[in-house]
């Protein structure tokens, strides 16, 4: 019988309490390393932060679309984007040692630095730590308060079945939209493109807000696909879904790759000074390999085996991409910031191994731990007879096909 | 993405695609009768005519033209490229939503598509035309312009495969292909229906000539399905493509204004915003004229209205960019540029821009001005206008006063720029006019599959 609580599998707590051993012990042992190495320790620890906070984020973004553009996909993904959202506080947390790090971190913070380079002076009332700090409040506030409300929404949905709930969340994602696109620009420049004060792209904002909701669909993807191998999941998750999420990833593959090739084409054309200097040492050594690998195992890889149909339909081969795009973030990420930390050259540390794994342990305990405490699917929202009874069909259909062809 | 019935049902209960109350025969009926049996209505003469004079206003302009140059044309150092390439720019952007509605639209299983998309595919088929002129036109030389070809010859003239320039070439050949070739496929069995149904002899003849012996029967409808399909998906790609190409045409040169990354996503977008603002400017009219509000209904205007407001907040979006990193780039010529925008000569052109492209549309956030077809006629004028006044923007107000201040200029377009771009607007209406009055406006064939009587029980 299909379990119309829609309680989480036990395979979610174990899943919570292995993270949190993995997390910690990453995250002491990344800690250690700041006395030994301490530029290594931040340049690793940003790098882990914004993959893993690029999740939270991304996640918001994704939950606002499915609610303006509603369908299935959004319905069996809505919960993982909500738990996901909701460990937004925990991502505020970990950004203080940011903040407090910044001196190391962001070489504009160095008034010797500023003195040296004139260009800089011109934009110290934007690059300097107190607004700085001021942005990085008023973007989390904007972020938690629209996280705030569509899981309080959701929630009520849930106990009360109001119809109306439904539209309020709908109006609130289509200004929600907007500012989120706002917020992470600011995000973006400040957090990423900052690391080099003297280098602006204007796309930039445009690039991390496809790279946040490619993080967040890729790790979406591969959770429901671990999900729907059990109850209650097994019987609401059909390959139609997978399809459309499949469709989704692959437009977000395409997206991400048109702005990232648009900005490279546009400053390897005009040939400034200014801008090429940002890709000269991405592009040549080893960093120049890593570069070629991107492109062919975050683009060309992930483009080819999205194309096809059946791939997308079948949960086993879909979540094979949606993890290879995932660790590809990875790499892209350090393929962006590694290089402005100083110590010029490629080099890698055991620091940058532990980081994305102390994030990622940490982050899916607190998430594992969100995800348990409501149900896995909107109890009440109006489109859920609807897709249930499409599953139902779907799931009836496909057992006769696997009788007819056995 | 979505799947329509999941997607469309929640939100648009109350609101149905098109009329509950129509059958196969009574859609076949209406739409053919536009072309076949009712009588011409007078307004549609004095459209066409008034469209058809200023079609000679454009021959006119082009005849002199060629024989005097284009010094004939505002245009010259340093504004090398006034309003005909900002003309080119507005035009092919105003044909992007035609692809859009016919091929993503399709593809994504969006059945509000179903009324629009025919003449939608007219009105990129002909927008492209006329902004195909322009760059001809603004060679010079315009009998030399297969020199753009790369071809074997004996003057060792080989184009230059790394300029954008060139790149536009193929870019706007390919979309002028492929727009024609799937409005043209789109319409064979609605050629056979008309050849079917027409009275007279010559309109069996020309009408059966270009159904290319359509009978309707199982494996045409096989074949064809797929070959639609076919070229949605080869369609699909030039959405971005084309505009995209475009954007480079100013963004790979390094003139503070137009060397920006953002500005192919950027051009997208607005290239998107133009032509649904066209599409409704069209629509809201020919609707009611024809009484075609059972097919086209307020549910296509609402959907048409959304997709404008939220490509009209990506451009918006550019603008903000644009001019936070004129500032943050800390370099004095961006900073210069930025400055020059909003208090030079031009200033005013910017503020109206962004009256027309950002304040206006905000409008459409509110749910009864998207319903009030007369303030979203009069949004999408002001929307078009904005998008004009954009590439003007662009263009002009960038090259006018780029780095050394002693070559700068003015630039002023002639009668003879606003000749030709009337002319070309007259152009655009004609061919429109008499779209409306040979072919059916409205995908008879595609309507029949969309009723309730199509559905099949299996």
């Amino acid at each position: 019988m299909i379990d119309t609580a829609y309680t989480a599998p036990q395979e979610v707590a174990r899943l919570q309490r292995a993270a949190l051993i993995v997390g910690i012990v990453g995250l002491l042992a990344l800690g250690a390393g700041a006395f030994f190495e301490p530029l290594q320790f931040w340049r690793s620890y940003l790098v882990g932060y914004l993959l893993w906070a690029g999740i939270a984020i991304g996640a918001l973004a994704l939950l606002m679309l499915q609610h303006l553009t509603g369908g299935g996909w959004g319905l069996v993904i809505r919960r993982v984007l909500e738990a996901a959202t909701r460990t937004l506080p925990l991502m505020l947390v970990l950004f203080i040692p940011i903040l407090l790090g910044a001196h190391s971190i962001y070489s504009w913070t160095n008034a010797e630095v500023i003195a040296a380079h004139p260009a800089l002076q011109e934009k110290v009332r934007y690059l300097n730590l107190t607004f700085f700090s001021v942005r990085a409040v008023i973007v989390f506030a904007i972020w938690l308060l629209l996280a705030f409300f569509l899981n309080r929404w959701s929630r009520q949905q849930d106990l009360t079945g109001d119809r109306a709930l439904a539209k309020k969340m709908r109006v609130l994602s289509g200004p929600g939209m907007v500012l989120f696109v706002f917020t992470v620009t600011v995000a973006a420049i400040d957090w990423v493109m900052s690391l080099d004060p003297e280098w602006s792209s204007t796309i930039f904002g445009l690039l991390f807000v496809a790279a946040w909701s490619l993080s967040a669909l890729a790790f979406s993807i591969a959770l429901t696909a671990w999900l729907t191998k059990r109850e209650p999941m097994a019987h609401v998750v059909a390959a139609l879904h997978f399809h459309d999420l499949g469709k989704l990833l692959l437009a977000l593959v395409m997206l991400w790759a048109y702005f990232s090739y648009s900005q490279f084409l546009i400053i390897w054309s005009g040939n400034l000074p200014e801008e090429i200097r940002w890709y000269l040492p991405r592009t040549h050594g080893t960093w120049g390999v890593i570069a070629l690998v991107v492109v062919i195992l975050h683009f060309a890889l992930p483009f080819l085996f999205l194309l096809s149909r059946r791939f997308k339909r079948d949960p086993h081969k879909l979540v094979l991409v949606a993890v290879l795009i995932l660790i590809m973030r990875y790499v892209d990420l350090l393929w962006v910031v590694a290089p402005n930390f100083p110590g010029t050259g490629f080099h890698l540390s055991w620091m940058d191994l532990v980081a994305p794994i102390g994030f990622g342990g940490v982050w899916l305990a607190a998430f594992s731990r969100q995800l348990r405490s409501r149900p896995l699917m909107p109890l009440n929202d109006p489109q859920l007879p609807s897709v249930l009874e499409q599953a139902h069909e779907h799931h009836e259909s496909e057992d006769f096909i696997e009788e007819a062809s056995a | 993405m979505a799947d329509e019935h999941q997607s469309d049902a929640p939100h648009h209960t109350t609101v149905p695609v098109i009329d509950p109350g129509l059958t196969f025969a009574s859609v076949t009926d209406k739409i053919s009768s536009i072309v076949l049996k009712r009588k011409t209505p007078l307004a549609w003469f004095i459209g066409f005519a008034i469209s058809f004079i200023l079609f000679q206003l454009m021959m006119l302009a082009i005849t002199n033209l060629v024989f005097v140059g284009i010094g004939l044309w505002g245009v010259n150092v340093p504004v090398a490229w006034g309003i005909d390439i900002l003309n080119f720019v507005w035009w092919i952007g105003i044909g992007h939503a035609g692809t859009l509605i016919s091929a993503i639209l399709l593809l994504l299983r969006q059945q509000w598509r179903t009324s629009i998309n025919r003449f939608a595919e007219a009105m990129t088929l002909f927008a492209v035309a006329q902004a195909g002129m322009y760059p001809i036109f603004h060679l010079g030389r315009p009998w030399l312009a297969y020199w753009l070809f790369p071809y074997p010859n004996t003057m060792g003239v080989w184009p230059q495969f790394r300029s954008p320039l060139m790149w536009d070439v193929f870019a706007v050949s390919t979309y002028a292909t492929v727009s024609a070739m799937f409005w043209f496929v789109g319409l064979i069995p609605d050629f056979a229906t008309l050849r079917d149904r027409a009275q007279s002899k010559p309109f069996q003849i020309i009408y059966g000539w270009f159904a290319m012996g359509w009978r309707g029967s199982a494996r045409h409808w096989h074949r064809y399905e797929m070959a639609y399909l076919l070229l949605a998906g080869l369609a699909t790609p030039l959405v971005l493509s084309v505009h995209t190409i475009v954007s480079f045409d100013f963004a790979a040169g390094i003139i503070p204004g137009w060397h920006a990354t953002i500005f192919p996503p950027y051009f997208v977008a607005g290239a998107i915003y133009a032509g649904f603002a066209m599409v409704l400017f069209l629509t809201i009219p020919l609707r009611k004229f024809y009484g075609l509000e059972g097919f086209i209904t307020m549910r296509h205007v609402h959907n048409m209205a959304k997709v404008m407001l939220a490509t009209g907040l990506i451009v918006g979006y550019g603008y903000v960019v644009e001019a936070f990193f004129g500032w943050y780039s800390g370099n004095k010529y961006e900073r210069y540029m930025i400055w020059n925008r909003m208090h030079g000569p031009y200033a005013v052109y910017y503020w109206a821009l962004i009256l027309c492209n950002i304040i206006t549309p905000q409008f459409l956030w509110i749910k009864k001005v998207r319903s009030n077809l007369l303030l979203l006629w009069l949004i999408s004028i002001v929307v078009s206008i904005g998008m004009w006044l954009e590439r003007f923007v662009i263009v002009v107000t960038s090259l006018h006063r780029d780095f050394l201040p002693s070559s700068w200029g003015m630039y002023q377009p002639t009668q003879w720029d606003w000749a030709m771009f009337v002319g070309t607007l007259g152009f655009f209406f004609s061919l429109l006019f008499l779209f409306i009055r040979f072919l059916p406006m409205i995908s008879i064939f595609e309507m029949r599959t969309i009723l309730p009587e199509a559905e099949v029980e299996e």
